[in-house]
């Protein structure tokens, strides 16, 4: 019996019961679970401080404002929350850089690791707009919803993860 | 539903969902990473898995009529390309948009610069939007998903599929099984390729 101490459970238990989030998901706000669109809401908000122009582009307007994009800001918020209260209470902590990196870079500097980790970043979610999807709505999401251009993109993101991770060290 | 109470319930939602990341280890970078150069497979299980339960549930759904689909357009050019990017960023962060989050909530420190880098990207390409939009977001397949190009009803292939990726989990677990991939600290580290493959460098100089 899985318990709330452990440091893992089953990835075929917690798979699934992800994969239960969708009915809340579907029947209590009428969308599917997704992760990046939040990133467009928190990122314009912020810039419409100093150039409130940006409300301007549609793009931007539609993730403003709305149940539907705050919920997903305050999903994100708790997923920071969820995994903060799991690790505390299995004592699985982790601080400063995951012990791979120095594998997959060959170097212990934090800089490097810090620099990386920003333009990965920044590519993860450019890549996830212009898709309009990542890993939770066009994998977790779209692939359950058999939804043909999430097929295409989960296997394109798969590939650019492939080919990326080659050019780094076997970890 | 107002603001707040969507906000609420994201917030719980998103409890649960950042809880089940980290029981699954799948937020850890060495297993991302470990996973896109095909070593640790404990990142397809925990996704495969999730498809599978969705399928089940949104089959439901459906079936009872309960709820419709929320699928995304297909837009052929913008899915690829924006996945290739996604991919590749997804390896250089060790992380996915999701899981981003839950990296700071456990506090590895890398993961704060991933989360600007992820709202700067994000608000690139806002600012892009309107120069893109006719070169890569128009035009497509609509909101086309695999029961209609089959002719088949949503629940049953639904149904279907689920219990092929099922049946596909199981071989996953025979051939690598997900203890062994858990790693000596639960973050999906494996022993360094060169312990088990001891002498190759020497074989090879030798050959060369």
């Amino acid at each position: 019996m899985p318990a709330l101490t452990d440091r893992a459970w089953s990835p075929y238990l917690a798979g699934a019961l992800l994969g239960l989030l969708q009915i809340p998901a579907f029947l209590l706000i009428g969308t599917a679970l997704g992760a990046s669109s939040s990133f467009v809401t928190v990122s314009a908000t912020l810039a419409a401080w100093v150039d409130p122009a940006i409300q301007q582009i549609d793009y931007a307007a539609k993730h403003l404002s709305g149940a539907k994009n705050w919920w997903q800001v305050a999903l994100v918020v708790g997923i920071a929350l969820g995994a903060f209260l799991s690790s505390r209470l299995s004592g699985a902590r982790r601080a400063g850089i995951a012990p791979v990196w120095e594998r997959a870079l060959g170097t212990k500097s934090p800089a490097t690791r810090f620099l990386l980790a920003f333009l990965g970043g920044f590519l993860m979610l450019a890549g996830a707009r212009i898709a309009d999807g990542c890993t939770s709505g066009h994998g977790l999401s779209g692939m359950a919803q058999l939804a043909v251009g999430s097929f295409v993109a989960i296997a394109a993101t798969f590939a650019g993860g492939i080919a990326m991770a080659h050019l780094l060290r076997r970890v | 539903m107002s603001v707040l109470s969507a906000v609420l319930l994201g917030l719980a939602m998103g409890v649960v969902f950042g809880f089940l990341l980290e029981k699954s280890r799948v937020f850890e970078p060495a297993v991302i990473l470990g996973q896109l150069q095909l070593r640790n497979f404990l990142m397809l299980k925990i996704f495969l898995s999730g498809v599978a339960a969705g399928l089940v549930v949104i089959g439901a759904l459906v079936a009872t009529g309960l709820s419709g689909l929320h699928p995304k357009a297909t837009l052929w050019t913008a899915d690829i390309v924006g996945g290739l990017i996604l991919g590749a960023g997804i390896a250089l962060a060790g992380a996915c948009p999701g899981t981003t989050l839950a990296q700071v909530g456990v506090g590895y420190k890398d993961a704060r610069f991933t989360l600007a880098g992820g709202l700067l990207g994000a608000l690139t390409f806002t600012y892009l939007e309107p120069t893109l939009r006719p070169v890569l977001l128009e035009g497509g397949a609509g909101k086309l998903t695999l029961d209609k190009v089959l002719g088949i009803p949503f629940p049953w292939l639904a149904f279907g599929f689920a219990a092929l990726l099922v049946v596909g989990l199981v071989a996953l677990e025979r051939w690598r099984p997900w203890r062994e991939e858990i790693g000596a600290n639960a973050d999906g580290l494996l022993p360094p390729p060169e312990s088990t493959a001891p002498a190759v460098p020497t074989a090879a100089s030798g050959r060369a």
